[in-house]
């Protein structure tokens, strides 16, 4: 292992576009290396830094396995990558993008479930006159299980989904959903509630460190200046540590 | 986790070899359920956390299946495929591998794969029987395997069904405080919102919506709720039905001007729950405190000092077992009796065997109507290093 610093930045779409123009701002220009379609790059201001650009999803994982020092991410996609996170990873900075929350989310028409707590009861009803348990689907299933589980509610079947979870309910595969919403405009075009207590993760892009691979002197040092660039124009936030494992 | 030693597989296979020697005598057919089973049902009758805990895959084909993380459930299945109709007698036995995601690998105690020895009594008439003997020959087994010295602990959730019953309440709090039984923080929960504000949970409802309802008029209801909807503009979507919307909101309504379960009704629900004493005082105890409250659970306790009456006479040393009114078993399919098996070596909180009755079950998995099902498991690598004095 080479003493350079590896920094997995998401490969593609908004959450690219906004971690580039980030960095930019920061004083901190990445830069492809060789063919654009390619997904190797470069820091131009620090030599010592080797860029790789991943998908979102992935990073979470590279993160877990120590493939790479630092990643740009969403705390929902790490959060659900791994189990014993503060083991695996630190998070350093919340950088302001890719906001989404990760929510509970039921039909408007139950008009007589309002709260988490409304759901055990109504499952078990569900499950004597349905004859099975109630379906949610989503593809946060580790932060669903997690979540329910603190929460009291068990009898539930969780169907794994893999986009448009918010169709699952018309399309008759699950009676709810637990799902990423920024604006919950989807959510409401799709006849769908966020339940009053249905925030599960308030989640955001941040910059994460993984605490499984080798860290030598060098890469520390790439890796202050790349937190105290960034902590330059990232916007003054709360320094608390959000969600819980 | 480290490979096994041979050594240690072929001792595995030995006291395999004791212990389904012990049950074949006692008549249990042994059987082989597949190692992989389809999730689909499986899981519906787990529940969630189990499946938590469960390696599911998906097949070349796009079928959800699953290494199976017990065998109790496909003993059930393997018994309704053969009857099924599900009421035909029969005992079975198995010894096999059983798989459960542990977070971080595992270790000796938790291994994320293991091997379950264990016996099933399916529609046995004389329940007390068949439990009692259910624990007299997992006993039998753990001795012919070697094992000395271990505790006995017995739970019956007839017990707290027959007191929920005997005390004044709508059917819906039964329910209720039955189905949180498993999570002690939230029976707590529950039972102290039922003497404080039983109508909590109606306060987040539209209040001219709750007040519309006539709780014993399901049509009715169901009119209030359906007009609710075309007011507002919200559009009926999901296999819930307006019925059961209106149902629940009916149950809702009702609690809202329900007259709170009276503090010395819970406080002997939490007194009962705290009962924990060697099986006989228990009995004794538990009547005291019945007859104290002029709360009649007779029926239920003849049950219980029958039960251990059948044990001693099996064999089981009834003095030194001990009764627990709060043992909460792990899985929510027990209904009745449950028991467990520690091993001193092993330490608190690491079961060698365990097993109680599921009356459930057999539904779930496919049988018409609920059937009597009790059994036990053996948790063999546990066994193995009990007997052998190397716990961790």
């Amino acid at each position: 292992m080479s003493d350079r610093l590896i920094l997995a930045v998401p490969s593609k779409g908004r959450l690219m576009q906004d971690t580039l123009a980030l960095f930019e701002r920061a004083g901190l220009t990445i830069r492809k290396i060789g063919d654009e379609r390619g997904y190797r790059g470069e820091i131009v201001e620090l030599p010592g830094v080797d860029v790789s650009f991943v998908s979102a999803s992935e990073i979470a994982q590279f993160l877990k396995t120590g493939r790479v020092h630092l990643g740009v991410t969403g705390e929902d996609l790490v959060r659900e990558a791994m189990f014993k996170v503060a083991e695996r990873v630190q998070f350093l900075l919340p950088l302001g993008f890719g906001k989404a929350d990760v929510v509970v989310a039921v039909p408007d028409c139950w008009i007589d479930v309002r709260r988490i707590a409304d759901i055990e009861e109504m499952a078990h009803t569900f499950r004597r006159v349905h004859g099975r348990r109630i379906r949610v689907a989503t593809k946060f299933t580790n932060t669903t299980r997690r979540f329910f589980a603190t929460r009291g509610v068990t009898s539930y079947r969780i169907i794994e989904s893999l986009g448009a979870t918010e169709g699952a309910i018309v399309a008759g595969t699950a009676e709810m959903i637990v799902d990423i919403t920024s604006t919950g405009e989807t959510l409401r075009a799709n006849k769908l509630r966020i339940l009053d207590d249905g925030l599960i993760l308030p989640s955001q892009a941040n910059l994460v460190a993984s605490r499984t691979i080798d860290w030598r002197p060098a890469a520390r040092e790439a890796e202050n200046e790349v937190i105290r660039r960034l902590e330059t124009v990232v916007p003054e936030a709360p320094a608390e540590e959000a969600g819980a494992d | 986790m480290t490979a096994e030693t041979a050594r240690r597989f072929h001792a595995l296979e030995e006291q395999a070899h004791e212990i389904t020697a012990v049950f074949a005598a006692h008549n249990y057919e042994p059987v082989a359920p597949a190692i992989i089973q389809s999730a689909d049902v499986f899981l519906d009758v787990l529940g969630e956390s189990l499946r938590a805990r469960t390696y599911v895959f998906t097949d070349p084909d796009g079928d959800e299946l699953c290494l199976r993380p017990d065998l109790t459930v496909p003993t059930c299945r393997l018994h309704v495929e053969r009857h099924p109709s599900g009421d035909v007698r029969a005992r079975y036995c198995y010894n096999g591998s059983a798989f459960r995601f542990q977070p971080g690998g595992g270790d000796a105690s938790h291994p994320r794969e293991f091997r379950q020895a264990g016996i099933e009594s399916f529609a046995a008439s004389d329940r007390e029987k068949a439990e009692a003997d259910i624990v007299a020959h997992t006993i039998e087994a753990l001795r012919a395997a070697g094992l000395e010295e271990f505790n006995l602990r017995i739970g019956d959730l007839g017990l707290f069904n027959a007191l929920l019953a005997a005390i004044g309440m709508p059917e819906r709090w039964r329910q209720r405080l039955r189905n949180n039984f498993w999570r002690p923080q939230a029976f707590k929960e529950e039972l102290y919102r039922l003497t404080t504000a039983p109508g909590g949970a109606a306060l987040g409802l539209p209040k001219e919506l709750i007040d519309a309802i006539v709780p014993d008029d399901q049509r009715k209801t169901e009119q209030v709720v359906d007009a609710y909807l075309a007011r507002n503009n919200i559009e009926l979507i999901g296999a819930r039905t307006l019925g059961e919307m209106a149902a629940n909101l009916a149950s809702l309504a009702k609690d809202a001007r329900a007259t709170p379960l009276p503090p010395q009704e819970a406080e002997l629900i939490e007194s009962y729950a705290g009962v924990t004493a060697p099986s006989r005082a228990a009995g004794a105890r538990l009547k005291d405190l019945m007859r104290e409250r002029g709360i009649d659970i007779s029926d239920a306790l003849e049950t219980f000092q029958r039960r251990l009456e059948l044990l001693a006479k099996a064999g089981v040393e009834v003095s030194r077992c001990q009764f627990c009114a709060n043992f909460g078993r792990s899985l929510e399919y027990y209904t009745g009796f449950v028991f467990e098996i520690e091993s001193p070596v092993l330490g608190d909180g690491i079961a060698v065997a365990g097993g109680g009755r599921y009356d459930g079950l057999l539904k779930a998995v496919g049988a018409p109507y609920d059937l009597p099902a009790v059994g036990a498991a053996i948790h063999t690598e546990r066994l193995l290093d009990a007997v052998r004095g190397t716990g961790t």
